[in-house]
C-alpha cells in the first residue's frame, strides 16, 4: 500500500511530539501524587501565547519562552488550587480547561477580531522542537530513576509521609513538578502552533487527555510513554492519509477511539501512585 | 554504663476529649533496652512520637545527651541520632530496599544516585548487626519480618543511635521474634539506647532492662527487670481496680449450629491464598473467638464470610440455608450481620446523616421504602429516633451527618443499627477499637444481651484479653488456618500465646 | 441555615469572579461600568432578553444535571457536549421520521435523545466499573467521536444531509415541535421540561432508594458495599444516566430551539454543564440557578457584543473565573475569615 510509506513514520514522530510532552509533564505530578487534566487547556494556552507574542514580536524563540512561563503558571495555578487549597484535581483541572478556553475565544477577538483564530505568524522549525522533545523525555527517564532527585519525587507520590520525615517537603515537592507539567504543556502548545502556523481554537483537539492516556499506557514511565505517544501520533498521520479513502469524520475519530480501548485494555495493569489526588495532611500537633 | 541519653519531663499531649500524656517523665541511658509497657491507649506511642517530632507536646521538657531540645520534627529528630520503627512502615513497596533507605540521604555519583556506594554502606551495616537483607528486593517482595528489619536498618543508616520500636513484635511470627531480639541485643551491645514499646508482659521482661509502665497517661512505675514478675507488672499495668467488668454467665447452648463454615478459602488482595481451608460452627448462645496475630488471614476469613469477599472454595451457612457469596443485604436478611472492623472505612459514611446511614443495610425493606422509587421519610425518622434513643447515642440531631459524632457514639449507632435486625448471627471484628472504658462496656454488653437472646457471636479480636473474657470458644488461627479450638478455662494465655506464633501448642 | 452555608462561598466566588473579570476587562482596554451595564441589560433587561438568558439556559440545566449525577457518583462526565449532539441528532431523526400526534410526539423524540445519550454513557461507565478505564478521559474521547459522527451524518456524503447551503437535516415535523412561549423569542417548553427533570433528579438522589444507593457510592463505595449495594452497578448507571440527561439537553435544544439537527450547532453547552453542576455544587436545584447565570452570561455576552462595547467571549473568561473560585471553597473561606478579622478589627478599633 501506498500508505504506509517512510514518509508517514516521519510524520507520525511529529505528531507524536506535543502528545509526547503532555504525557511527560503528566508523569512528573502525577509521580508526585497531582492529577492534572489541565492539560488541555494549559497546551491550549500555551499555543495562544505563541501565536500572540510571536505575531507581535516576531520572534519565535521569544514566543516559545513566552509560552512555557504561560503554561508554567497555570501550573502553579493548579498546583496551589489541589496542593495548598485542597481542590478536588480533577475538578481543578477541569476548570483551568474551561477557563484557557474562555481567554483563547475572548483574546483572540481582542487581538485580532476573529473568534478562536489567529492570522498567521512566524514560526520556527517544528523539528527543533520535536529535537527538544525527545532530548528532555530522554533525560527524564534518567533523572526519575537514576538521580536522588527523582527517587525523591517517587516517593513523594507513593508515601508522602515517608518522604516528609526524610526532610523532603511534600507541598513544594507537588509544586514543583506541577509546574513543570505546566511548562512542557505549554511547550507543546508552541508546538502545536510551529507546527501549524497559526493558531486555532481546537488545535489541541483532546491531545492533553490522549497525553495522559499515553502517560497510563506507559505506566509512569517517560521512555514507554513516548512509545505509547508514537502509537497515537502514527494513527493522527495514518487517518491523514486514509481521507482519500473514508470520509473524514471517521477517520478523525480514529486516534480518539484507539485511546479507548487502549485506557480500557491497560488502566487496570498501570501501577498509579499510591497517594495520587490525596491531599497530604502534617499530623495535627 | 549509666550516661543518660534521654531525660523527657513532665510531658503532657491533650487531643480533643482526651489527655494521651498526663505529665510523663521518663529517662534513656545508653546500652539500655528500655520497655515501654500499657495497655492500649495508655499513651505509649504518643510519648514516642513527641520524642521523635511526630507531635508538640503540651506542656513537658526533652533532654537530649543532656541539652534541652525541642524536636520540631522528624526530619529534625532524625538529625539528633533518633530513630523510630513505626507500627505502620514509612516504606515504598514498590521500591527497591536500596531507595527506602537512601531517600533524603543519598550518596551521590555526580548528579547520579550512587547505588555502588548504597550497597556498600548496606552490607556493612548488615555485617554488624545481623540484619540480613537483600539491597535490590522490592519492599513488597518482603516478608513483614524482612520489611521490619529494613526500617531498622533504615533508621541506623540516617544515623540513629536511639532507636524507638514501637510495638515490633505485633506482626511477627515467633521465629522472626527470636531474630529481632537478637538484633536488640546487638544493638545494645554497641552501646545504642533502645526504646521497646509493647503491651506484651513476657516480652518487656525478655528483653528489656528496664520497664516503665504507664497507664491513661501516667508512669506509674519504672523498675529493673531484674526482679521483677509478670504479676507485679499486670498490677501496675491495669491498676488494682478490676479491668473488666462484665462476666458472662454460663449459659447451655441448645446445641444449634447458626453459622457453619466447611473448607473455606480465599484470597488477599494481592491474590495470594489467605484462607486455607477453614471450618467453624457457631452454635445458639455462643460467643465464639479468633484469635491470632494480625495478617494470619482473619480478615479475609471474616470479609468471605460475611460477602465481602468471593471465596475461592468451600460453603457458608446460615441456619439451614446455604447463602456463600451472597450480598451482605442477603446475609442480613437471613439473619447474619457483621460489625465491620473499620467504622470510617466501611461502617458508615461519614457525609451521610444519622438517619440515612441508620438505614444502610436496610434502605429497601418495604418499612423504609416503597420499590426502589420512594422512600418513607417518616418511618426512616422514627427509626432511627428509636435506635438513637434505644442505644443511648448522643447526637446532634438526626440530620446531622455522622462526621460530627465522637467514635464512640459513632460506634454505638453500628451496634445499633445491626443489633437491632434481631440477628441470629453476629459476626464482629475488633468492635471495641479506639473506644474508652465506657464504650467497651457497653458493647460487650450489648454482646452478652445478644447471647443470652440465643444468638451466636463470632468475634475476631487482636486484644487476647478481650477475647478470653468473652468466648465461649477461641479458635486461634495461624497462616490462614484454624490450628486449635479450646473452650473456655481450658486455654491459658501463654499457650494461647504459643499457637498464635507458631500453630504449635507444645513447648520447644 | 444550611441553604446559607451552602450558597454563601457561592455567592463569594462569584463576586469574586466578577471582580477579577472586571480587572480583565479593564486590562483589556474596555469600559469597565459600560460592559457590566449591558451585561445586566443582556440577561434580564427586558422579556425578551429574559426570554434569551432563558433559551440559553435550557441546554445548559440538562448537561449540569448530567454532570452533577455522575459527580454524585463520584465520577466524572467530562463528555455531555458528544452526549448532547447524539441525543439531538437522533430527537431529531425521529422529530422528521414518524408520523404521530402532538404531545406524543415530542415525548417519544425526548424519549429517543434520552437512549441515544445514555448509550453514549453506558460505554465510559462499563469501561470504568469493569475495565477501570479513566471515566474522564474516556467520556471526553467519546464525546468527539460523537461529534465526528453527527457531522458525518448531515454531511454531503451522509445520509441525512437535507440542504444543499448547511450541513443539517430537514426540519422536524410540526407535531414534534415544542411550543413556544412569545414570538420572535425562541424560548420553549424545553425550559419547563428542564425545571421539571431537575425536580425529578432532586427527588431520586435525595428521595429513593436508588438515589441512596448512587449518593453512597460516591461517598464511600466500601461502606457502600458492605450496605450490599452493587458498587459496579451503580457506576454504570450513574453515567448512564448522565448521558441520558445531556441527550435530553440536545433534544430540548433541536425541539424547542433549532428544529432541525444542524453540525456543530451547541456553542459548547456540555462544558457549561460542568460549570453548572460545580457551581450548584452538585445539587438537583441549585443548578437551575446555575444554568441561569450561565444562560444570562451567554445571553449578556451577546448583548455588550452587539452593542459593541467588548467581546462576547468576555463572557466565557467570566464564567471560567466563576469555575475557578467555586472549586476552590478553601479560598473563599479564607477571604471570608479575611473580611470578618477586619470587621472585628473595626469593632475593636
Amino acid at each position: 500500500m501506498e500508505i504506509l510509506s517512510l514518509n508517514l513514520f516521519i510524520a507520525a514522530l511529529r505528531l507524536a511530539t506535543p502528545i509526547a510532552l503532555v504525557a511527560l509533564g503528566e508523569t512528573y505530578s502525577e509521580r508526585a501524587g497531582v492529577i492534572n487534566v489541565g492539560v488541555e487547556g494549559m497546551a491550549l494556552a500555551g499555543a495562544l501565547t505563541t501565536a500572540v507574542v510571536a505575531y507581535f514580536t516576531g520572534s519565535p524563540t521569544l514566543a516559545l519562552i513566552a509560552a512555557i512561563g504561560v503554561g508554567a503558571f497555570l501550573g502553579a495555578l493548579h498546583a496551589v488550587w489541589s496542593v495548598y487549597l485542597r481542590a478536588d484535581h480533577v475538578v481543578s483541572g477541569a476548570a483551568i480547561n474551561l477557563l484557557a478556553l474562555g481567554f483563547a475565544l475572548f483574546l483572540t477577538r481582542v487581538i485580532w477580531g476573529w473568534r478562536g483564530a489567529s492570522p498567521s505568524a512566524p514560526t520556527m522549525d517544528a523539528w527543533i522542537l520535536v529535537g527538544v522533545g525527545l532530548f528532555l523525555i530522554g533525560i527524564s527517564q534518567i533523572y526519575i530513576f537514576r538521580t536522588p532527585w527523582g527517587l525523591r519525587l517517587r516517593v513523594v507520590g507513593e508515601h508522602p509521609r515517608a518522604a516528609d520525615t526524610a526532610g523532603i517537603n511534600v507541598h513544594r515537592t507537588r509544586l514543583a513538578y506541577t509546574v513543570l507539567n505546566g511548562a512542557l504543556c505549554g511547550l507543546a502548545g508552541a508546538f502545536l502552533f510551529n507546527n501549524l502556523g497559526r493558531f486555532t481554537e481546537g488545535m489541541v483537539g483532546g491531545r492533553g487527555f490522549i497525553g495522559i492516556a499515553a502517560m497510563v499506557v506507559g505506566n509512569y514511565r517517560p521512555l514507554p510513554a513516548l512509545l505509547a505517544a508514537y502509537l497515537f501520533g502514527f494513527v493522527d498521520a495514518l487517518q491523514m492519509r486514509l481521507q482519500d479513502y473514508i470520509p473524514s469524520q471517521f477517520s478523525l475519530m480514529l486516534p480518539y477511539i484507539l485511546t479507548v480501548i487502549v485506557l480500557a485494555g491497560f488502566l487496570g495493569r498501570a501501577k498509579v501512585p499510591k497517594a495520587l489526588g490525596k491531599p497530604y495532611i502534617k499530623e495535627q500537633g | 554504663m549509666s550516661a543518660e541519653a534521654i531525660r523527657m519531663e513532665g510531658i503532657v499531649k491533650r487531643f480533643p476529649g482526651v489527655v494521651a500524656n498526663a505529665g510523663i517523665d521518663f529517662s534513656l541511658d545508653w546500652g539500655e533496652v528500655h520497655g515501654l509497657l500499657g495497655e492500649n491507649g495508655a499513651g505509649k506511642t504518643v510519648l514516642m512520637c513527641i520524642l521523635y517530632g511526630l507531635y508538640q507536646p503540651d506542656a513537658g521538657k526533652i533532654f537530649i545527651r543532656g541539652q534541652e531540645t525541642r524536636v520540631r520534627s522528624p526530619h529534625v529528630a532524625i538529625g539528633l541520632g533518633i530513630g523510630m520503627v513505626h507500627q505502620h512502615f514509612m516504606l515504598v513497596p514498590r521500591l527497591t530496599v536500596l531507595e527506602n533507605m537512601a531517600v533524603g540521604w543519598e550518596p551521590k555519583v555526580g548528579p547520579l544516585l550512587d547505588r555502588r556506594a548504597m550497597r556498600r554502606r548496606i552490607r556493612a551495616l548488615v555485617e554488624d548487626y545481623g540484619l540480613e537483607v537483600d539491597p535490590d528486593a522490592r519492599v513488597e517482595e518482603l516478608s513483614v519480618g524482612e520489611q521490619q528489619r529494613v526500617e531498622i536498618l533504615k533508621a541506623l543508616y540516617r544515623g540513629a543511635e536511639v532507636l524507638i520500636l514501637d510495638e515490633p513484635t505485633a506482626v511477627l511470627v515467633e521465629q522472626e521474634v527470636e531474630a529481632l531480639f537478637s538484633t536488640v541485643r546487638a544493638l545494645k551491645e554497641q552501646g545504642k539506647a533502645v526504646v521497646f514499646i509493647t503491651h506484651k508482659l513476657h516480652e518487656a521482661l525478655e528483653i528489656c532492662d528496664r520497664i516503665t509502665v504507664l497507664r491513661k497517661g501516667k508512669n506509674v512505675g519504672t523498675l529493673e527487670a531484674k526482679g521483677a514478675t509478670e504479676t507485679q507488672l499486670a498490677e501496675l499495668m491495669v491498676g488494682r481496680e478490676v479491668v473488666f467488668t462484665v462476666t458472662p454467665e454460663p449459659l447451655e447452648s441448645e446445641g444449634r449450629v447458626l453459622l457453619s463454615v466447611e473448607d473455606l478459602s480465599a484470597r488477599d488482595d494481592r491474590g495470594v491464598p489467605a484462607v486455607r481451608g477453614v471450618s467453624l460452627q457457631v452454635h445458639d448462645h455462643e460467643i465464639l473467638g479468633i484469635a491470632g496475630v494480625q495478617g494470619n488471614g482473619q480478615k479475609e476469613l471474616l470479609e468471605a464470610i460475611c460477602g465481602l469477599r468471593r471465596p475461592t472454595k468451600g460453603r457458608v451457612r446460615v441456619g439451614e440455608r446455604e447463602l456463600t457469596g451472597e450480598s451482605p443485604s442477603r446475609l442480613a436478611t437471613q439473619g447474619l450481620v457483621h460489625i465491620p472492623e473499620d467504622r470510617h472505612l466501611r461502617g458508615l459514611i461519614l457525609t451521610f446523616s444519622v438517619e440515612e446511614n441508620a438505614i444502610l443495610g436496610q434502605r429497601r425493606q418495604p418499612r423504609f421504602a416503597v420499590g426502589p422509587w420512594a422512600q418513607k421519610k417518616r418511618a426512616i425518622r422514627a427509626y432511627a429516633g428509636e435506635l438513637v434513643q434505644r442505644f443511648s447515642v448522643s447526637v446532634p440531631s438526626l440530620t446531622a451527618p455522622v462526621r460530627t459524632l465522637s467514635g464512640g457514639n459513632q460506634q454505638r449507632l453500628i451496634l445499633a443499627r445491626e443489633l437491632s435486625r434481631a440477628p441470629q448471627v453476629i459476626v464482629a471484628v475488633q468492635p471495641t477499637r479506639g473506644l474508652d472504658v465506657g464504650g467497651m462496656e457497653f458493647v460487650w454488653e450489648q454482646f452478652l444481651q445478644a447471647r443470652r437472646n440465643g444468638a451466636g457471636i463470632l468475634l475476631v479480636s487482636m486484644d487476647l484479653d478481650e477475647a478470653m473474657m468473652l468466648s465461649d470458644r477461641i479458635a486461634v488461627m495461624y497462616q490462614g488456618e484454624i490450628v486449635a479450638v479450646l473452650r473456655r478455662g481450658e486455654a491459658t494465655k501463654r499457650e494461647l500465646g504459643l499457637l498464635m506464633l507458631r500453630g504449635t501448642g507444645e513447648v520447644g | 441555615m444550611k441553604w446559607a452555608k451552602e450558597i454563601g462561598p457561592v455567592v463569594g466566588a462569584i463576586t469574586l469572579a466578577l471582580g477579577v473579570g472586571a480587572i480583565v476587562t479593564a486590562l483589556t482596554g474596555y469600559s469597565v461600568p459600560q460592559v457590566f451595564k449591558y451585561l445586566a441589560l443582556g440577561a434580564f433587561g427586558d422579556w425578551y432578553q429574559v426570554a434569551q438568558t432563558l433559551t440559553q439556559a435550557t441546554p445548559i440545566l440538562f448537561t449540569s444535571l448530567s454532570f452533577l449525577v455522575a459527580f454524585r457518583a463520584g465520577l466524572f462526565n467530562i463528555g455531555a457536549e458528544g452526549q448532547l449532539y447524539l441525543g439531538a441528532f437522533f430527537a431529531a431523526w425521529a422529530g422528521f421520521s414518524f408520523k404521530l400526534p402532538p404531545v406524543i410526539h415530542p415525548v417519544v423524540c425526548l424519549l429517543f435523545g434520552a437512549a441515544a445519550g445514555a448509550v453514549w454513557g453506558f460505554i465510559p461507565g462499563w469501561l470504568r466499573a469493569k475495565r477501570g478505564a479513566n471515566e474522564f478521559v474516556t467520556t471526553m474521547m467519546l464525546s468527539y467521536v460523537a461529534i465526528k459522527l453527527t457531522s458525518w451524518l448531515v454531511s454531503p456524503g451522509g445520509p441525512y444531509h437535507g440542504a444543499h447551503w448547511a450541513n443539517q437535516t430537514v426540519r422536524i415535523l410540526t407535531s414534534a415541535q415544542f411550543p413556544r412561549f412569545m414570538r420572535g423569542a425562541q424560548l420553549s417548553w424545553g425550559i419547563i421540561v428542564a425545571v421539571l427533570i431537575a425536580g425529578i433528579i432532586w427527588y431520586l438522589l435525595f428521595r429513593t432508594p436508588r438515589g441512596y444507593e448512587l449518593r453512597a457510592v460516591g461517598q464511600n463505595p466500601l461502606a457502600a458495599e458492605y450496605g450490599g449495594i452493587n458498587v459496579t452497578k451503580n457506576l454504570i448507571l450513574a453515567l448512564t444516566l448522565a448521558g441520558a440527561l445531556a441527550g435530553l439537553g440536545g433534544a430540548a435544544e433541536i425541539l424547542g430551539t433549532h428544529r432541525r439537527f444542524i453540525e456543530l450547532f451547541s456553542p459548547g453547552y456540555g462544558w457549561d454543564g460542568i460549570a453548572g453542576g460545580l457551581i450548584a455544587r452538585a445539587h438537583p436545584l441549585g443548578a437551575i440557578l446555575a444554568a441561569v447565570l450561565m444562560g444570562a452570561l451567554r445571553a449578556g455576552g451577546q448583548a455588550i457584543d452587539r452593542a459593541g462595547v467588548a467581546p462576547a467571549d468576555l463572557a466565557a473568561v467570566i464564567q471560567g473565573l466563576v469555575i475557578l473560585f467555586v472549586v476552590a471553597p478553601e479560598l473563599i473561606r479564607y477571604f471570608q475569615r479575611v473580611v470578618r478579622r477586619k470587621k472585628l478589627g473595626d469593632i475593636e478599633s
